[in-house]
């Protein structure tokens, strides 16, 4: 086996292992950094695979803008530091089941259709940044410009939609308020 | 390498991914779960697309592409998230929803 | 025709015209005007009718419709015997109603009392006349309807209710007989019509055996309707009904009509010895436990109902023997005496407040009309002589010696002759026993009960004095010959005359002495609980057949409730049970819904690989 490929072993244990972490882990703290882990070792699975920018977006926006995203999320819910009793809920035994028989069925269907296949990774490196942004800016340029409106427009809701509006600013609800309203949002499910 | 073992990760890292968002009490947890899932899609494809040597590179600019409304949607989701603790008071998903457990 | 027609539809009028009625001033008007109505047309239909010999009538030959072969038509017939039991009939239920002017003069009800009592003058008048069996028959029924309507006329009192409830469910049981007799004769003769079913049993067309069965049959029904052992009880338990009911229905008129009944068809009865037989014996049996029973009750209307039900007996002892001349003289001065005695006891009652002997007692110096009315008619039933009662009571005993001694007419064995003679003397003897105890005990002696007594108004009085003039006199009517068609005049059998007087005598002083002391029926002893149980006949009907009955019908309650509605209310229930497993699925929980979908797809897509 070449270097390559046993890094690439040590690193996707390391992303699945963390992964596990931080799905099971009762520190919610801690399973944000687990994550964290988790998305730099799949940056590294990147890097084996030759894509370099892809890598390096990885780290860019995941770690550095998701996860603290994610931490800041946590604190805004007063999520507790301390190991929380209950952090699963009794649907864990079905949930269980639902996630092995996922793997299950990709991975058997991936086996039957892929098995023998190899991958070069010794040839010239496919993801470099001139030929990504060769092919994006020359042929996937429309698809570009969408996916910025779609943030434009993920900004402007996420604005509207974390205001604050006058009658919660004078407290007569939210958490800030005396009283907090324990209610289903409208009527009967 | 063997194309498969960056399949397999993949599918293993979406396994977890589903476990998380169905079996976590708090709905950050939640979320999180979702981005596994997610990134297990982005090493899918960028797995294929390096073996296939795509000309127009599409399996590595789906994956930014996907990377940057990831990071959309978890804004998104984070406000809602943001708004569902103003109205209860926690983010314990069983509990909103008027489910009595 | 017309005037035998009008003599049903008269009454029916004056019942319909009476619903409408207002105040009490005009429903006595309407009642009393159609019962006086009634009356003078029954005269007019019924005196010329007198003596007779054959049927006169006719018939609308307008056919109601077809039962299977022999048609239904509204035909009527009245001979001499309808004609007096027209007039008995006709004459009571006038005095009633001018009686109960005064009695129910309070009573919120009295509009539906006075239409009813109307509506059971035509339904009598229907029985009496009709030449149609069918007609008959719905005559009957609607007696028997009236007669619960207005037993239960207190409705509020629980013994009423019970008691027409018992009288109504006795006497339709009984009528079944009636029914198939009906239907099997109308089989057998071709035709409904009585005086067709007459024909043919005289012209000996009918087989022995249908001849038997039907007498039978209809004498089921008569002894229902007439309270002859075994379905004797129900009489004495309809006496909470309003006193003048008790005069007209259950002494007079409705109760008699089981003897015009047999003596109808008496042809068939005696073309028939076992029909015979068993009449005689029941008259025999009923006869003597009635009058027993009468000595040992506390009430005053339950002794008269006892003293009826024993009457009737004597009637239809006479009707055994075949002489239907004694039966039916006898029932005329049953009518107006009975009639008389319990338009009296309604007086008491009126004044002290209640039918109990305890109550009563020296009324004889308040009441003085009373008292003279009610001495006559108890006289009468004693059988003093001149009355009435000693006339037809000796008439009947001298029919079953004739019978016994071989000379009368009827297939009655000698045997039952002379079994019927003993029987109707001893009888006599219990008859002036109770009759003098209940005349001491209500109007001799110190006052009883706290009441003060008064005379009653005039309204109630003048009928009683007019009852008491057929009483006194009828015997000599009665004696007359050719009075009934084709009767000759009673021989009056000076032995029985004789007899009859001395125990009357007899009987009187001894009760008289017994009595000194309070109540005679004390000196009965430990007879005397067993006799005011009447021998628990009442109890057994009702371990026998009540509970059984209330039994069944309960288990027909469960099985209908537990098993047919359970699944009525299985399918309820079901589909509520269905809906909750079904709305499991709506658990409100996202997560439940995303694993269910991630499962699902799963499994799509196991699928979609094995399939393909």
């Amino acid at each position: 086996m070449s270097v390559v490929e046993v890094l690439f072993w040590l690193l996707s244990c390391l992303a699945l292992g963390s992964a596990v972490l931080v799905v099971t882990t009762d520190h919610l703290v801690h399973a944000a950094l687990w994550l964290v882990v988790t998305l730099g070792a799949l940056a590294g699975c990147y890097l084996l695979l030759t894509a370099e920018f892809v890598a390096w977006v990885q780290v860019l926006i995941y770690v550095g803008a998701v996860v603290v995203l994610l931490l800041f999320a946590l604190m805004l819910t007063r999520a507790p530091t301390a190991p929380d009793a209950a952090t699963t809920t009794r649907n864990q035994p079905v949930a269980i089941l639902a996630g092995v028989a996922t793997t299950a069925v990709l991975g058997v269907v991936l086996v039957d259709g892929f098995r023998g296949a190899e991958i070069d990774v010794d040839g010239a490196p496919s993801g470099a940044a001139d030929s990504i942004g060769d092919a994006i800016f020359r042929h996937w340029v429309l698809a570009f410009e969408v996916v910025s409106v779609v943030l434009l427009a993920a900004l402007v809701g996420a604005i509207v939609l974390s205001r604050r509006d006058a009658a919660e600013l004078s407290g007569t609800y939210g958490p800030g308020a005396q009283h907090v309203p324990d209610k289903s949002p409208e009527g009967d499910g | 390498m063997p194309l498969l073992w960056p399949l397999l990760l993949s599918a293993a890292l979406f396994g977890v991914g589903v476990y998380g968002v169905l079996a976590r009490r708090n709905a950050v947890l939640a979320l999180m779960g979702v981005e596994l899932m997610l990134n297990a899609a982005n090493l899918n494809l960028v797995a294929f697309d390096v073996w296939f040597r795509d000309v127009l590179v599409s399996g590595q600019v789906f994956t930014l592409f996907i990377i940057a409304l990831a990071a959309a949607e978890i804004g998104l989701g984070l406000a809602i998230v943001l708004r569902l603790f103003r109205a209860y008071g926690h983010v314990d998903v069983d509990r909103v929803g008027g489910d009595p457990s | 025709m017309i005037g035998l027609t009008l003599v049903i539809v008269l009454p029916a009028l004056a019942a319909l015209v009476g619903l409408a009625a207002i105040d009490g001033i005009e429903i006595a008007l309407v009642s009393v005007g159609g019962a006086a109505i009634t009356f003078v047309a029954t005269l007019i239909v019924a005196v010329p009718r007198f003596g007779t010999a054959g049927p006169v009538g006719g018939s609308w030959g307008h056919a109601w419709g077809t039962l299977n072969a022999p048609d239904v038509s509204f035909a009527l017939r009245a001979d001499s015997l309808s004609a007096a039991l027209l007039l008995l009939a006709a004459s009571v239920a006038l005095l009633v109603q001018i009686y109960s002017v005064a009695y129910l003069a309070d009573d919120p009800r009295y509009r539906a009392y006075a239409s009813i009592v109307s509506l059971f003058s035509a339904s009598m008048a229907a029985v009496v006349v009709a030449d149609d069996m069918f007609v008959l028959l719905i005559g009957w029924e609607m007696m028997g309807v009236c007669s619960y309507l207005l037993i239960a006329h207190y409705w509020e009192r629980s013994d009423a209710r019970d008691g027409a409830a018992k009288a109504f469910l006795m006497t339709r049981t009984a009528d079944v007989g009636l029914l198939i007799a009906i239907i099997v004769l109308g089989q057998a003769v071709g035709s409904y019509r009585i005086s067709d079913v007459l024909d043919a049993v005289a012209a000996g067309d009918l087989s022995g055996s249908t001849i038997t069965v039907t007498a039978l049959l209809i004498l089921l029904a008569a002894i229902g309707k007439s309270a002859q052992f075994p379905l004797h009880t129900w009489l004495p338990d309809a006496m909470p009904g309003p006193a003048p009911i008790s005069a007209l229905i259950h002494s007079a008129t409705m109760v008699a009509a089981g003897v015009y009944l047999v003596a109808r068809m008496e042809p068939l009865f005696l073309a028939s010895e076992t029909a015979t037989i068993v009449l005689g014996l029941t008259a025999v049996i009923t006869m003597l436990i009635a009058a027993a029973f009468a000595l040992a009750q506390d009430d005053l209307k339950r002794v008269l109902a006892w003293s009826t039900v024993s009457q009737l007996a004597y009637m239809f002892a006479a009707l055994s023997v075949g002489s239907v001349v004694a039966a039916i003289g006898h029932l005329l001065a049953h009518g107006a005496f009975k009639a008389l005695l319990f338009l009296a006891a309604g007086s008491v009652a009126h004044a002290v407040g209640s039918t109990a002997f305890a109550d009563m007692g020296g009324l004889r110096r308040p009441m003085t009309w009373t008292f003279a009315t009610a001495t006559i008619g108890f006289a009468a039933l004693s059988g003093l002589v001149p009355l009435s009662g000693f006339f037809t009571k000796d008439a009947v005993v001298g029919a079953a010696y004739d019978a016994a001694s071989g000379g009368g007419e009827g297939p009655a064995p000698s045997w039952l002759a002379w079994l019927i003679v003993v029987a109707t003397l001893f009888t006599a003897v219990l008859t002036v026993a109770y009759a003098t105890r209940a005349w001491r005990l209500v109007f001799s002696g110190e006052r009883r009960g706290s009441e003060t007594a008064h005379e009653v108004p005039a309204l109630m009085r003048w009928p009683m004095v007019v009852l008491a003039v057929p009483t006194a006199l009828m015997g000599l009517a009665v004696v007359r010959p050719g009075w009934l068609a084709g009767s000759e005049a009673e021989p009056v059998h000076s032995w029985v005359a004789v007899t009859s007087t001395a125990i009357l005598a007899g009987v009187v002083a001894m009760t008289w002495l017994l009595g000194r002391a309070g109540d005679p029926a004390t000196r009965l002893g430990p007879i005397r609980p067993v006799l005011a149980r009447e021998f628990g006949v009442d109890a057994a009907y009702n371990r026998f057949i009540v509970a059984p009955t209330l039994a069944a019908s309960g288990l027909v309650l469960a099985t209908d409730r537990d098993v047919v509605d359970a699944y009525a209310r299985g399918a309820s229930s079901g589909a509520i049970d269905a809906s909750r497993l079904l709305r499991l699925a709506q658990s409100r929980n996202v997560q439940t819904y995303v694993t269910v979908a991630v499962l699902g797809i799963a499994l799509a897509a196991v699928v979609a690989g094995v399939t393909a």
